[in-house]
């Protein structure tokens, strides 16, 4: 997404000046570029801003069969109805806790992880460290729950240590409480890996004499990290909050999903999963169309104040 | 310069085209399918058109079936009917989702089979216009299934809209033992425990407790299931009648000399709630009830060792079906004493339908229709006569090889349930054993006079309807899944009876009152 942004940005002042026949001229000169263009183009055409028009159907009484001109404009009463919903203020505060709670836990272990690749002397431990990590990314969503569900059973290993250690046998799986550690832990266990690559590729483009220019003046090892590694990724860092907070709606859907029952519905409920039940399983599209852009609402506001935070504080910012 | 530009040009058409494509496709359906004359439609007989017609129809393939292609039933009916039935198979997983996205997408197939339209659904797409009215397809082109409805008003009630239209067929169970799931009971462990059959709440729990500590399987551990049944809420659906909670209008539903009473908040509800938390909590109540699948509920029937559970038949215990006994409900602490749990005559609701773009409206009725008569369903049920079934004692009964759980589902589509035909004692020698219509005589006496099938609304009220009952299902289910396993004190009652009352449910109520009134009269 980012590249056909920075094409866009950086392509366009040159063409306007040069307008006409001389911009077409140019396109021709450098047609075979364009056609690598013209398929991300269409893609995002196609995917991202085509369904924009379906979007109307939050404002409409949607019925399929009359189709999305033919049904009739009701204004803001999905809307309404959402908002004087039973369920809107438990969905709204799980799905910002949970990706607040995912933000502040998940998102540092990466950071801490690569800073601790990049410090290992023996290569061949570091290789290991790394590969240990990352493995669990590979693994279906579907596959990863299953092994919670039966690693957390009431009969399962870890409610057998807690037997065996003379505790009494906890119900994880099926209670509220348990829910959002279950989630945000096994995330961390499956992405820290994955995540902290990027970091451990930023690390290594630091120019080697900064080190050891800090070793000369005696700094010891945390020191270096403290004033070398870590504001040499911090431009990658910021980045990838930002890109994070892009996301910070809609992260874990499947997940959740799956790991959905209704004795942690109470934690568990968030405002996508919502969306599907009632949207795709009931057939409320309107009224899930509504709740749905509600929620890109928000996520569009937290984007646009990260990234001005981002670019006040760090001069760093996606734009 | 000039070749760059006509490359240019012809991958920007390329590109058309191909997107352009995707949205063609049904009207070049339509345009093909054109042509064949309705006119020749016989009214009786095979075949039903002189010239092929092709249809297509979407449908739900169960996992324990095969290829609909490949069954016999529609091999030798596309011969009968010249009649080419093309079948878009969605498996059960995910097979709501798919069906609500065709109509979404409005991109239809001819025909909705085995397709479980909800009344909801049928007026939402039927007042859109995507499903046709049936009524007078029905009136001229299925003597079977009008002579069903004459027989059986219940099936037309529940099928009309109040605006008078059809959407959806019904799959018509005219067997009672088809519509209950029977109380099954391990004699086996009675018998070694020397205990009776229990006949009041009490005399179960202690039956359960009994079960869970005397070792009646004799392995000298504790590993009995006293009590299990389907994920989820079905064991309030089984358990409720003891309390004197029927479940009409396929609803937590009362009907009291006409009175219609939703009791999601009546204090009967919260005695059972309670009744059912105190087996959980005692472990009487199979832990795993919120959590297995169905997969694992059938096998934990197959394992023997489960001391009360509830299913429709005994196909899935059937190798040691001798040691389990269909019993009747228990007397509840008021004395009540009714089977609420069962199905009405139109079982499965909106098992078929006819869609706007299906040029063959007529065809496809009269396609549908035979399976309402004996002779269609056993063709659909049993196969070949000879082949893979025989009549035994003038009744279509499989032969060994056919009669296994691998075999079965791969011959007949009615395996997994929910498909459109009729369901007569005649066509039913599997599912309604000798074992399974002793245990239907026992739950006999304590069913209900009658029994709703979920009401039709019309197209607004079916919305009220939908928004409503969008809240307070989710908010029942959730809460007395809660209450059950004690995850939530009973001292929230009172709050669940003023969130319900909050969303609504006197609304709710008494739109299910008007629906009423209007049947009765």
């Amino acid at each position: 997404m980012n590249n056909a942004e920075i094409h866009e940005t950086a392509a366009a002042p040159r063409f306007r000046a040069k307008r006409g026949s001389r911009l077409i001229k140019q396109i021709a000169k450098r047609y075979d570029l364009y056609l690598m263009l013209l398929l991300p183009m269409a893609w995002y055409l196609l995917f991202q801003y085509g369904p924009l028009y379906g979007l109307q159907i939050a404002f409409k009484n949607f019925n399929p069969g009359k189709g999305i001109l033919g049904s009739s404009w009701i204004g803001f009463e999905h809307f309404q109805r959402f908002f004087d919903s039973y369920y809107f203020w438990r969905l709204l505060w799980n799905t910002l806790s949970i990706n607040l709670l995912s933000l502040i836990l998940a998102f540092p272990i990466p950071i801490f992880l690569a800073l601790l690749i990049n410090e290992m002397r023996s290569k061949s431990y570091s290789k290991l460290l790394q590969n240990i990590t990352y493995i669990p990314h590979f693994i279906s969503v579907v596959v990863i729950v299953g092994i919670l569900t039966v690693l957390l059973s009431t009969n399962g290993p870890v409610n057998m240590l807690i037997h065996a250690l003379g505790g009494s046998e906890i119900r994880f799986m099926e209670s509220a409480g348990w829910f959002k550690t279950i989630f945000i832990g096994s995330n961390i266990w499956q992405n820290m890996g994955w995540q902290s690559i990027i970091y451990i590729a930023a690390l290594s483009g630091i120019n080697p004499q900064l080190y050891e220019a800090a070793k000369m003046d005696g700094a010891s090892r945390m020191r270096r990290i403290w004033h070398v590694s870590l504001p040499g990724i911090v431009p990658v860092i910021v980045i990838l909050l930002i890109l994070d907070i892009g996301q910070f709606m809609n992260i874990g859907f499947e997940k959740i999903l799956l790991m959905q029952n209704n004795l942690n519905l109470e934690a568990s409920d968030v405002i996508s999963t919502f969306v599907y039940t009632t949207g795709i399983l009931k057939g409320e599209y309107s009224y899930t169309a509504a709740i749905g852009l509600f929620n890109s609402l928000i996520n569009l506001t937290l984007l646009l104040l990260v990234n001005r935070f981002a670019r006040k504080t760090s001069e760093t910012s996606l734009w | 310069m000039r070749t760059h530009w006509g490359k240019t040009i012809s991958t920007v058409l390329i590109a058309a085209l191909v997107l352009g494509g995707c949205g063609s496709g049904t009207n070049a359906n339509k345009n093909a399918s054109e042509g064949g004359g309705v006119s020749e439609v016989s009214k009786e007989g095979f075949p039903i058109v002189q010239e092929p017609v092709k249809l297509k129809a979407f449908t739900r393939i169960a996992p324990v079936n095969g290829p609909f292609k490949d069954m016999p039933v529609f091999q030798d009916y596309e011969k009968m009917t010249n009649v080419q039935m093309e079948f878009i198979e969605s498996p059960t997983d995910g097979f709501a989702e798919k069906k609500n996205l065709l109509f979404a997408s409005n991109e239809l197939p001819d025909i909705m089979y085995r397709s479980a339209i909800t009344p909801l659904e049928a007026v939402r797409y039927g007042a859109g216009g995507q499903l046709i009215p049936l009524e007078n397809l029905i009136e001229e082109y299925a003597p079977n299934l009008k002579k069903l409805m004459e027989e059986y008003p219940e099936i037309r009630a529940s099928i009309t809209t109040p605006e008078g239209h059809i959407y959806t067929i019904p799959g018509i169970v005219t067997l009672d033992s088809a519509r209950t799931d029977k109380r099954w009971i391990n004699t086996a462990w009675l018998e070694k425990l020397n205990l009776k059959v229990p006949e009041t709440l009490d005399e179960l729990y202690n039956v359960l407790v009994a079960f869970r500590d005397e070792d009646p399987n004799g392995n000298g551990k504790k590993d009995e299931i006293p009590l299990t049944a389907r994920t989820g809420l079905p064991i309030v659906a089984a358990m409720s009648g003891s309390f004197g909670l029927d479940q009409q209008f396929g609803y937590n539903v009362n009907i009291v000399d006409g009175k219609v009473e939703i009791w999601m908040g009546n204090e009967r509800n919260k005695e059972m709630l309670m009744f059912l938390n105190k087996l959980y909590q005692e472990n009487l109540l199979d832990p795993e009830i919120f959590s297995h699948t169905e997969a694992q509920y059938l096998a934990k029937q197959g394992s023997g060792n489960t001391g009360v559970f509830f299913d429709q038949t005994n196909n899935n215990f059937l190798p040691i079906a001798d040691q389990y006994t269909g019993i009747a409900p228990f007397e509840g602490p008021h004395g009540d004493r009714l089977q609420s749990q069962g199905a009405p005559v139109p079982r499965d609701q909106g098992a078929f339908a006819i869609t706007s773009v299906n040029q063959y409206p007529e065809v496809s009725m009269r396609w549908i229709d035979y399976f309402y008569s004996d002779e269609g369903s056993t063709l659909l049920r049993f196969g070949r006569e000879g082949e893979h079934y025989e009549l035994v004692d003038g009744k279509p009964t499989y032969k060994p090889e056919f009669s296994t759980a691998e075999t079965q589902p791969k011959l007949t589509p009615y395996a997994g349930g929910g498909a459109p035909h009729l369901i007569s004692e005649y066509v039913a020698s599997y599912i309604n054993p000798p074992q399974v219509q002793e245990a239907q005589k026992a739950l006999d006496p304590y069913m209900p006079t009658i029994r709703y099938a979920a009401p039709m609304f019309d197209e607004e009220t079916a919305q009220k309807v939908n928004v409503l009952r969008n809240d307070i299902d989710k908010y029942y289910e959730e809460q007395s899944t809660k209450f059950i396993a004690g995850a939530l004190s009973f001292d929230k009652w009172e709050e669940f009876q003023s969130t319900l009352k909050k969303m609504n449910i006197d609304e709710l109520q008494q739109i299910y009152q008007d629906a009423y009134d209007k049947m009765a009269k």
